[in-house]
């Protein structure tokens, strides 16, 4: 009896210690929750791609998960580069951003990183996965690009089809047969991987094979054309959008490390609403928000346990960008730029 | 040194309003002296100042002189450099090859079916350059185009014949875009030139091309002169084909530098070299315009335009009328026509493919029918807001300006009339950055970054100068007795201007005012580098998609705009046929 009595006490308190232990995990997200319901307002910056409806059923799921009215103000990006710039600007004469939370690719993160315009938040205290929170808690990811050469299948054929990074370096492809975008930090992402000495080299040789270069949309446009016949990297959204339209452009799969910028999304040193603009944030990593994103935007998180990017990354040699490559990338993709003939040298 | 030159200019300014007294005329030419100065000076300053900092726009900081350095101490820079003369001399030589032979059929020559043309003329311009591009692209492209297929063909040649991507090709599609507006700049001239110097050389047996190239040529030749600096100094500013055709073979000119430190496509933007980079092309600019000047007023010295009655005898073209219209149908087929039927084709497809079977059975109205989907109403607002609220300030400050130098005593009427032609001596990329900077970094006193207004001020100020003189010349050939018979009935000044001279040149300005509209509805460079999400217009939307790859959209697109433009165009070619043609008043 006495040992079924210290029994049931044993039980009896375990179960109070896991429930006191759950509810301090969800007490920051609760905290978090009120001190959000309280700003009633959040600016949102994210991509063209998102459309004023994504957002809005974006705003609808969020509102809906944590039981909020808030109000969502969509600002679709024009220049990500110039906007990151703006911000720059706006916060040397201390004017408080625009946007309270602003989904940028990593570059443009890195450059507000680097001029110490986050507000960081802990992320993993309210269950974000610390894979996903990058920038000193500044930032969490939100979506992948898969960057690999592209080529137009029905012109090129199967033999020529490069296999290797290495593969475009081939005398064929010299003379304008290869297409470049101005991209040129998917190279710098290579270096991370291979080192700065073989990255720059490559590169080097790239520059000897004459490429055509142009925006990334331009590039894509000539490939379908037939004019270049091997884009040296392409993302994943125009071959998204090459299938949906039948156009035979595809990734040459195989190639490793497949390049993988992300979106990140950030809450903004000075925002006028930093609490929804974190709970957002958070909010962004669930499956109900992935699906929304993936259905406007074409991408998911491949960190995300089940999304497509996740299912896609598994067994490949997937190369991201930490956040003490950040400054080499920088400057090599300048450097890099120039080696290519983007700008001046 | 300069602000010392400015300052005392500045004093004698003041001086000489005060010494002739503050009426109510000097006081209101004052203002609009005060107000062109602003709006003129401001950007150029800002340009100035950026090249002398490092930092971001706001961050202020020590005036430096390391962009300038950093820029100029680079051989490679003198490259570009060469390049960009090389690219605005060969545009301009192309341009000239067909706007002078055009416009003298035109308007010397009995040559058939002239309001069709003129329309046509019109409907280019309409049609966004790059659209243009890929239509050259299909035709002259080493590896695609069509051009080279057959020519490879029929001489059994292994190397394609031609290749679109190196300077000349650069210069050729720039050159044959620039037709119109040099078509319409050249018309005046030669429409209102004496015959009777042709008609002596046909009476005394010369011959018709003899004629045209002893003539017809040396005669205008000061307007060719003029057009032909203004051509150079839009050559040197434009970057959509340095943009399109010579970054894919790596040839970059100083307007490419500037737009891609300014908008780089990752990491933050460098004002600061953009300014460095627009000093030597607002050198460059100022230089041309002193040319410009000299030429103009060469061309008033010389001329042949006599004030007594005539009316212009058409030449008859006789045997030389077919290929004479076999010119004009070339022209049009690679400046309308053949960029036309591409586009449509395009338009047609799920994506871009060349003419086959295949392709045929693909093609749907799909493209057509997403066009409010993708673009929005917001572009279409805006532009219209720029077509109309660009041509009326541009023409009202005109109308005022020209007012005082023209129909005034003012002392300093000189000096507005200068003043109002400086921005004609800046090229638009550089006015664009320069507000750009102003409205990030003094947003307080200047909060119309992002807005369709500072594109509405950039593209103001830019046509100021040729509002201007359209204007004078407008205002000119108004006698002074109606206004001063306006007064002697006792009207105030402002009554006289708007009852009695308004209405005389109201035609005139209404040609201007259509013009303005139209240059402003395709320009693309200045709205380009002011562009945010909230100001885009649909030539930054077709640019925008351009570069995402939406080539089949942007044609539908193209294709609307076109079909548009030919409805609207040519019913003011009705309405203005007693008036003269579009852009005639130059």
């Amino acid at each position: 009896m006495k040992r079924l009595k210290f029994l049931v006490i044993t039980v009896i308190t375990f179960i109070a210690v896991v429930a006191s232990v759950g509810h301090a995990a969800n007490a920051p997200l609760d905290e978090l929750i009120a001190a959000a319901k309280k700003e009633g307002v959040f600016e949102f910056y994210a991509p063209s791609t998102l459309t004023p409806q994504g957002a809005e059923e974006l705003a609808a799921a969020f509102n809906k998960k944590y039981s909020l009215n808030i109000k969502l103000n969509y600002n679709p990006s024009g220049s990500m580069t110039r906007d990151v710039g703006k911000i720059v600007g706006m916060a040397a004469t201390g004017v408080p951003p625009e946007w309270d939370l602003m989904v940028v690719h990593d570059g443009g993160h890195s450059s507000l990183w680097l001029k110490k315009l986050h507000k960081p938040f802990d992320y993993t205290k309210v269950g974000v996965d610390p894979q996903l929170v990058g920038y000193d808690n500044g930032t969490i990811i939100l979506a992948n690009q898969f960057i690999l050469p592209a080529y137009n299948k029905k012109i090129l054929p199967p033999q020529d089809v490069p296999k290797s990074w290495e593969d475009l370096l081939d005398p064929k492809w010299k003379g304008g047969k290869l297409g470049m975008g101005t991209a040129t930090h998917h190279l710098a992402r290579l270096a991370t991987f291979w080192g700065e000495e073989k990255g720059t080299k490559y590169v080097k040789a790239l520059a000897k094979q004459q490429p055509s270069l142009g925006r990334l949309g331009e590039i894509y446009s000539r490939l379908v054309l037939g004019e270049v016949l091997v884009a040296i990297t392409m993302t994943d959204s125009y071959i998204h959008s090459a299938k949906r339209k039948g156009a035979p452009i595809v990734h040459a799969e195989g190639i490793e490390p497949v390049i993988s910028p992300v979106y990140n999304a950030g809450v903004l040193k000075n925002a006028l609403h930093p609490n929804v603009g974190h709970l957002f944030a958070v909010f962004l990593t669930t499956p109900a928000a992935q699906e929304i994103w993936e259905k406007y935007g074409g991408q998911t998180s491949a960190f995300v346990s089940g999304t497509p990017a996740y299912k896609y990354a598994q067994g490949k040699k997937v190369l991201y960008m930490a956040q003490d490559q950040v400054k080499m990338v920088d400057r090599l993709t300048k450097e890099y730029g120039k080696i290519l003939g983007f700008t001046k040298k | 040194m300069q602000s010392a030159a400015a300052q005392g200019g500045t004093v004698r300014v003041l001086a000489r309003l005060l010494n002739g007294g503050l009426n109510g005329t000097s006081v209101f030419a004052g203002g609009l002296l005060v107000l062109l100065a602003v709006i003129v000076g401001v950007p150029v300053a800002m340009v100035a100042l950026m090249s002398l900092r490092t930092g971001f726009p706001g961050e202020g900081g020590p005036l430096t002189l390391a962009n300038f350095i950093s820029v100029y101490a680079d051989r490679s820079t003198y490259e570009v450099l060469v390049n960009t003369v090389l690219f605005a001399t060969g545009t301009v030589a192309v341009t000239l090859l067909f706007a002078v032979p055009l416009v003298w059929l035109l308007m010397r020559t009995d040559i058939p079916l002239k309001k069709t043309i003129f329309v046509l003329l019109t409907v280019g311009i309409l049609i966004p350059v790059f659209l243009r591009t890929i239509a050259w692209i299909l035709l002259l492209s080493p590896r695609i185009g069509l051009l080279n297929q057959w020519l490879s063909q029929i001489f059994g040649l292994e190397e394609p014949p031609l290749n679109l991507y190196n300077i000349t090709g650069m210069a050729f599609v720039q050159g044959v875009s620039f037709v119109p507006s040099a078509f319409f700049m050249l018309a005046a001239a030669y429409r209102s030139m004496d015959p009777s110097l042709e008609e002596a050389a046909y009476t005394s047996g010369v011959g018709k091309l003899r004629t045209f190239l002893k003539i017809n040529i040396p005669i205008p030749m000061p307007a060719i002169a003029a057009v032909m600096v203004y051509l150079f100094m839009t050559g040197i500013a434009v970057f959509e084909i340095p943009a399109i055709i010579g970054l894919p073979a790596r040839i970059l000119v100083l307007s490419s530098l500037i737009y891609t430190s300014a908008n780089p496509a990752t990491g933050l933007p460098d004002y600061g070299t953009a300014g460095a980079y627009g000093g030597v092309m607002l050198l460059a600019g100022l230089i041309l315009a002193y040319f410009y000047v000299r030429v103009v007023r060469q061309g008033k010295k010389y001329t042949v335009i006599t004030g007594r009655g005539y009316r212009p005898r058409e030449l008859a073209l006789g045997r030389w009328k077919w290929p004479a219209m076999a010119f004009v149908f070339f022209y049009l087929a690679i400046e309308v026509f053949i960029p036309f039927l591409v586009l449509l084709w395009t338009s047609l497809l799920p994506y871009m493919r060349l003419p086959s079977a295949a392709a045929l059975a693909t093609i749907s109205l799909k493209n057509y029918l997403s066009i409010p989907d993708y673009v929005g109403a917001r572009p279409f607002i805006n532009t219209a807001i720029l077509m109309i609220a660009v041509p009326t300030t541009t023409m009202v400050l005109s109308v005022l300006v020209s007012w005082v130098v023209i129909r005034t005593q003012v002392s300093f009427r000189g000096f507005l009339d200068t003043l109002a032609f400086v921005p004609h001596a800046v090229p638009g990329i550089l006015l664009a950055v320069g507000l750009a900077y102003l409205g990030l970094a003094y947003r307080s006193i200047f909060p119309l970054y992002g807005t369709v207004l500072i594109i509405v001020l950039a593209h103001t100020i830019h046509w100021i100068a040729y509002g201007t003189r359209t204007t004078n010349s407008v205002m000119i050939q108004v006698h002074r007795e109606l206004e001063e018979a306006g007064k002697v009935s006792g009207a105030s000044t402002p009554r006289v201007l708007i009852r009695i001279v308004l209405p005389l040149v109201a035609a005139g300005i209404l040609n201007s005012w259509i013009w303005v509209g139209m240059l402003s509805y395709r320009e693309v460079t200045m709205a380009l580098t002011l562009y945010t999400r909230h100001n885009v217009v649909i030539s930054t939307v077709i640019w925008q998609f351009w570069g995402s790859g939406w080539i089949p959209e942007v044609s539908a697109l193209g294709v609307v705009l076109i079909l548009f433009a030919v409805i609207v165009v040519g019913a003011l070619r009705i309405v203005l046929s007693k008036v003269g043609e579009i852009g005639a008043a130059t």
